[in-house]
């Protein structure tokens, strides 16, 4: 025996320390395997690496039996590779003794714990970089290998591993040589993030570049003053430590000078920090640089950036604010162009890095001034228009009898002659708008003026195609404050001339002149240009006509400066020639498809009759174009409608990350968008119903877009959820959207636009909210959808909180059971303040996972242990051993129903935000912050609560509530007795519109399994499908004492006989019942309970040879039950 | 952890080390590797097993087994498997335990609940020899343990038997047959088989 064993080991202690160094990441690789359990990565590791336990496995030889070490051609593989690369590295180290002892011993280590890998050709070269690393205590991997690799070092790489990046680095930063040269002038180590491979970086400059000068109206010709001083500041110092580089080394010029563009980059950054309304109050540079680090911190997870993050913000000295270079160069004052796309940054512009992001892209879109402006009109012009409403409904009628005439006024360009109406030199100049002119032009022309259309600058063009065809084009950005200006200058014009106007846009209007019998409309269109021209300083056109497209189309005509009326004899003259793709309406496909059928003009259109228009376009198009092509047009000139839906939409920039933390960024870009959302609403005073999250995603093939940060080519996708009672409640949209967004279950990667959007919208005016009292909400059907809703959000909440590992194996159960926990949770999240530790619910905590536990102990300082280990003791005590599990579920239902009453509550109290937000309940029992901060929400006087709902509530809440109550209102409590029957029943309720209201977007994170008992014994019991309800029967019949699935099942096949299945639909939602169902079962117990999993599985085997549901069943399960035992056990289970 | 605490949750390893050495000993029992004269009835926290009457035989699988005892008290034992070999020292069939063991929990829990749970193991696998796969001939067995990380050399003399080892595995994912499962606190034990998959590569009798 001892002799068998000695043989082993002396086969192997000749790698002993080789063995010992390369163990612990060895085990990790596998470790994460197997504890993640993500499903590909476990599954490689089982299969394509058949000796990936080597080294960590211990085996016990019999020496009774023969023992033979064989030696497998891999093995011998692997050894060579060993002993090779522990050569090199002894000879690397003999070389570094030798050289740093020989050449200087006071070198100082700075790339220690760097360990870098040279990727093909570069300057300095590989032996060079060798050398240095020698010199200065870092390694150099001649093999590249995960494990020891840090850095890889390459200045080139192809287009192949530039596209497949992740499996070429394996997640290590890939970095320009510059990095180690400009570490050692700097005799220090640098971060590396702005060293990155330009390949990898987009070079084109940042919307925040510019935004930066957003403050100035034109940020051309203005100068940013709070620039200018740091600038040379910045410059100087870092002209020092350049001039230090070049004695220091041979560093060759460019390098300094790049590096002084990374200051002039972070100039830039801190313009944008002051743009935003947090930061403006720090003044100081190195403030905003700081607080631009801890930006940089939330958004970029990746260890080492926080590395370089955290050592920045350490250091005051400004010159090192270089190291990080995170903005691009902006356009300088002295304009001599807009950006110069500096070597490397990260995407700031993108959702990705700027928390602000959203802010920003809303402040800076002209769809989005477009959109809003309307809404600013209604209020300008809401008496005036008011008025039209009322002759309307009296006229309608009448009018359509009669002959009216409508003039269509339309400013030209807009956007492009506001900016330049006070710069005469540009008047005749080419000019195009457009948010960025950049050398590489790959932005987006929004508008361009009447020169610049000569040469075929059109809208929707890139700008590089545009200075193709004009060379001299001048590129201006956006002015939206002159935008507003012109467009209430504009509107005051006409509705001074007109009672009846109808807002198309901030740019265009109708008329309706039929009334102003005593005005030539001619004359009074001439009259309205000219004022047009003199008080804005933009010349409009004018196009007159009996209806609403005529008057439209005359102006196209009269394009630009000038007028043009189309008489009523003279219609059918103008349309006859007329191209059917210049009816509004008729668009590129309509227009091909007509072309297909020979119809190029109105004239031909006309030809054919309604019918068959109707037949070959739909009835609705085939009417319109029947219409249109008579110069009718039905439409009368109205004011402007009651929008109904309002929302906002982000597609472009919008890139995520994918990260175990992702949830952070894609929350935080929500958390935006519906503040965003939130302000339109309350900007139109209108509230919502139902709520509309959209998602643009990748498409599969899809390209990077040629619109720079573009959503490219997407696959567009939208859910929506509708709630009981409108709202515009900041907290419940993001709940909502959230949710809604967890339910695509995306790869956040594929993201490219996120739009939310609200409609059943309601006047958000108190005068017409009698209907919404907390009586009609309480007894609306669907009035639990929100809790649930938020119980379920929250759910959501605390799987993303959480790392995908507890996803995986944590159980549905587990997670409902933190539940409670969400204040401390969350805490990481909003950096509010832990609840205090006795406020803690214990039974919760000792339910949580142990890594959610222990993560919590950390926050808590290692307290939360004790307090665990006390309370475990007393139990012990107690001889209370009875299932902890049920405590939990116990406690969880407890809380449920104090959600639902105090929700009750909330509403009846919130006259203001009629839409409850429901307080989660732990956090109104923890922490007493919380009730003091929703005091605002409370109602002024106890009055206006309904006591009786307020008796109801434990003892506790109750206290917490009245405490947030003005004391000397405190007696009027107890007056009311009456019972509070619609809460209970409320409750009673629940658990079905709860399953319903999981069913109705589709997902369900809840767990079925979780109660006693569980709750898909209720669900089924009134699911009305004779199956189901036959399953939750024999559920109480045999497991009620012992909850396991098999035992229903087993006595499923006895009873199999009688079940019925339903046909059609029925049968389909009963499959998909029963498949989640057990899919929740089999992914609670498969980490403990594989015999469990193997019994049902033979036992659905069975029913699958009876039963049509079932057989369907184990067909849809059987491939998810063996990838999910492979996934833990790395095999697949065998089927009898 | 408190003293009394490390005593209790050596308990319930020194419990799991007794059970781990009748269990692979009832496995080569129902494995048939040896004549059944080489073994003798005995009783087990209350069930009848077997034990090897040769010395030799007996003090393999005990050594191995207490061998075992350090590294699961550090809790770095994941798996531990008894592999059967065919001549070609491929493996034909892995009796895998697969534990968990929580050692800050450990202190809670009775001793007797832990030997009632362990027990149906015993039960179930004296029964268990209609999932087994005949043995070919001239096999061999070993008990190999999977550890999280490995350990530091010479942690004790018992531990010192065992020695790091590359075990062949297979190529394509293992069928497996579960046979007895314990997901309780502090211990979480799943005993399973696991056979090479029918797509398995034949071995190739020029690695031998």
């Amino acid at each position: 025996m001892k002799r068998s064993f000695g043989s082993n080991s002396s086969g192997n202690s000749g790698s002993n320390k080789k063995t010992k160094k390369k163990i612990p990441s060895n085990q990790k690789t596998l470790g994460a395997a197997w504890g993640a359990a993500s499903l590909p990565s476990s599954r490689s590791s089982f299969r394509s690496s058949p000796f990936s336990d080597f080294g960590r496995v211990l085996k016990l030889e019999n020496s009774s039996e023969s023992v033979d070490l064989y030696n497998d051609l891999k093995m011998v593989l692997h050894f060579y590779m060993e002993v090779k690369n522990r050569k090199l590295q002894n000879q690397y180290d003999t070389e570094a003794t030798t050289s740093s002892y020989g050449v200087s011993g006071s070198e100082k280590l700075i790339f220690q714990g760097v360990s870098i890998f040279v990727d093909g050709f570069t300057i300095p070269s590989h032996q060079e970089l060798r050398g240095y690393m020698m010199k200065y205590g870092g390694r150099f991997e001649n093999y590249f290998s995960r494990r020891s690799v840090t850095h890889i070092i390459c200045s080139n790489l192809p287009d192949s591993k530039v596209k497949n990046l992740r499996a070429f680095s394996r997640g290590l930063p890939v970095v320009k040589p510059t990095w180690i040269v400009d570490s050692i002038s700097a005799n220090r180590l640098l971060g590396w993030v702005p060293y990155q491979l330009d390949q990898l970086n987009d070079t084109q400059p940042k919307l925040s570049a510019f935004f930066a000068p957003r403050s100035h109206l034109t940020p051309h010709v203005a100068s940013p003053v709070t620039s200018c001083q740091p600038e040379t500041g910045y410059s100087e110092a870092e002209e020092g430590s350049s001039i230090r580089a070049e004695e220091g080394s041979s560093i060759r010029a460019e390098d300094s000078e790049e590096s002084r563009d990374h200051v002039d980059d972070e100039i830039d950054g801190v313009c944008v920090e002051n743009t935003t309304p947090e930061m403006t109050e720090q003044t100081r540079a190195d403030d905003l640089i700081s607080s631009e680090v801890n930006a940089e911190i939330l958004s970029n997870y990746d260890n080492e950036e926080k590395e370089v993050s955290s050592e920045l913000q350490s250091s005051t000295n400004l010159p090192s604010a270089s190291d990080n270079k995170s903005f691009h160069v902006n356009g300088k004052n002295n304009g001599k162009s807009f950006a110069t796309p500096a070597g490397s940054s990260s995407r700031r512009h993108s959702t990705l890095e700027d928390p602000n992001f959203v802010e920003n892209y809303f402040k800076n879109s002209r769809l989005h001034f477009i959109g809003t402006w309307r809404n600013r009109y209604r209020k300008r012009f809401h008496g005036s228009s008011n008025g039209l409403k009322c002759a309307d409904s009296g006229q309608n009628t009448a009018e359509n009898a009669k002959k009216s005439t409508i003039i269509h006024i339309d400013l030209d360009s807009f956007f492009v002659s506001v900016v330049i109406r006070n710069r005469l030199e540009l008047h005749d100049k080419p000019v195009a708008v457009c948010h960025s002119d950049n050398p590489k032009g790959t932005a987006e022309i929004s508008s361009a003026n009447y020169p610049a259309r000569a040469y075929g600058v059109k809208a929707g063009m890139f700008v590089r195609h545009a200075k193709d065809l004009c060379p001299r084009l001048v590129i201006v950005p956006y002015n939206f404050e002159a935008y507003e200006e012109v467009a209430d200058q504009f509107y005051d014009i006409l509705h001074r001339h007109c009672r009846k106007v109808q807002a198309v846009s901030c740019d265009e209007a109708f008329l309706d002149v039929s009334d102003l019998i005593n005005v030539e409309p001619e004359f009074l269109a001439s009259t309205i240009r000219k004022e047009i021209i003199e008080t804005t300083g933009c010349s409009a056109s004018a196009g007159i006509g009996g209806t609403m497209l005529m008057a439209r189309l005359a102006t196209r005509v009269a394009k630009p400066a000038g007028q043009f009326h189309i008489a009523a004899d003279k219609v059918e003259e103008f349309l006859d020639q007329l191209p059917v793709g210049t009816l509004p309406g008729v668009g590129s496909v309509l227009k091909e498809k007509l072309e297909k059928e020979n119809i190029q003009t109105c004239g031909q259109l006309r030809l054919i009759s309604k019918d068959s228009l109707q037949k070959d376009f739909g009835v609705k198009t085939g009417e319109m174009l029947w219409s249109y092509s008579r110069g009718l047009d039905l439409r009368s000139v109205t004011a402007v409608q009651e929008s109904k839906s309002i929302g906002a939409e982000v597609n472009w920039g919008v890139r995520f990350r994918d990260q175990k933390d992702v949830c952070i960024p894609v929350q935080h870009f929500l958390q935006c968008l519906c503040k965003e959302v939130h302000l339109r609403l309350q900007g139109c005073e209108v509230i919502g119903r139902t709520f509309t999250l959209k998602i643009k995603k990748r498409k599969k093939d899809a390209e990077e877009p040629a619109k720079y940060m573009g959503c490219g080519d997407c696959d567009n996708m939208s859910r929506s959820i509708t709630v009981p009672a409108a709202t515009d409640d900041i907290e419940v949209l993001q709940r909502i959207s959230k949710k809604l967004f967890g339910s695509f279950c995306l790869d956040v990667k594929e993201v490219r636009g996120v739009g939310l959007q609200v409609t059943k919208l309601e006047s958000a005016d108190p005068s017409n909210k009698g209907s919404r009292t907390l009586t009609s909400w309480l007894s609306s059907a669907s009035a639990s959808v929100q809790t649930e809703k938020d119980d379920n959000v929250f759910a959501a909440e605390v799987r993303e909180n959480s790392d995908s590992k507890r996803y995986d194996t944590g159980g549905v159960s587990r997670l409902r059971e933190s539940y409670s926990a969400e204040p401390s949770v969350q805490s990481g999240d909003t950096n509010s303040s832990l609840p205090p530790m006795c406020h803690l619910d214990m039974e919760v905590l000792e339910n949580l996972p142990p890594e959610l536990l222990s993560e919590l102990d950390g926050t808590y300082g290692g307290k939360l242990f004790e307090l665990i280990e006390k309370r475990r003791g007393k139990r012990k005590i107690n001889s209370n051993s009875s299932h902890v599990s049920l405590d939990g579920t116990a406690s969880i239902k407890d809380s449920k129903s104090f959600s639902v009453k105090t929700h009750g509550l909330r509403t009846s109290g919130e006259k203001e935000h009629e839409e409850a937000h429901v307080p989660h309940p732990s956090i109104a029992r923890t922490s007493s912050e919380r009730t003091i901060e929703m005091a605002d929400l409370m109602p002024s006087s106890l009055s206006q609560v309904d006591v009786s709902v307020l008796q109801e509530l434990p003892e506790e809440l109750r206290a917490d509530v009245l405490g947030a109550f003005p004391t000397h209102r405190r007696q009027q409590q107890s007056s009311s007795d009456a019972a509070p029957m619609e809460t209970c029943k409320n409750q009673d309720k629940e658990p079905i519109d709860m399953k319903e209201a999981e069913k109705e977007i589709g997902f369900s994170y809840s767990s079925l399994w979780l109660g006693n008992p569980p709750q898909w014994v209720e669900n089924f019991k009134v699911s009305g499908d004779s199956t189901l309800e036959k399953l939750s029967e024999i559920y109480y019949k045999v497991a009620t004492s012992r909850p396991m699935l098999s035992t229903v099942l087993q006595h499923a096949i006895s009873e199999v006989g009688s079940f019925r299945d339903a046909n059609g639909n029925g049968l389909d939602k009963s499959i998909y019942d029963v498949c989640e169902l057990l899919k929740q079962y089999m992914k609670l117990k498969v980490e403990g309970d594989i015999e469990e999993i193997y019994l049902c599985f033979r036992l659905l085997k069975r029913l699958a040879a009876r039963s049509q549901l079932f057989h369907q069943v184990y067909e849809i399960l059987s491939p998810f039950i063996q990838a999910l035992v492979s996934e833990h056990y790395g095999g697949s289970l065998s089927i009898p | 952890m408190n003293q009394k605490d490390a005593n209790h949750s050596g308990e319930v390893g020194r419990t799991l080390v007794e059970f781990l050495e009748v269990a692979i000993t009832m496995i080569v029992y129902v494995k048939g590797l040896y004549p059944s004269a080489a073994f003798e009835r005995r009783r087990y926290m209350n069930v009848v097993v077997q034990r090897a009457s040769h010395p030799e035989l007996r003090d393999y699988i005990h050594s191995a087994a207490s061998g075992l005892l350090p590294f699961i008290e550090k809790g770095l034992v994941e798996r531990v498997a008894v592999i059967f070999y065919s001549k070609d020292n491929v493996p034909v069939e892995r009796f895998i335990f697969k534990l968990t063991i929580n050692l800050s929990s450990a202190a809670s829990v009775e001793e007797g609940h832990l030997e009632f749970a362990l027990r149906s193991f015993l039960v179930k696998l004296s029964v268990s020899k209609s999932l087994v796969k005949p043995l070919p001939h001239h096999c061999r067995w070993e008990v190999t343990a999977y550890l999280r990380s490995l350990p530091e050399v010479g942690s004790s003399k018992e531990s010192e038997l065992w020695i790091p080892t590359d075990t062949k595995q297979w190529q394509k994912p293992a069928v497996i047959t579960p046979v007895k499962s314990l997901d309780s606190e502090p211990l979480c034990l799943q005993l399973y088989l696991e056979h090479p998959s029918l797509s398995e590569p034949q071995p190739c009798q020029a690695q031998s």
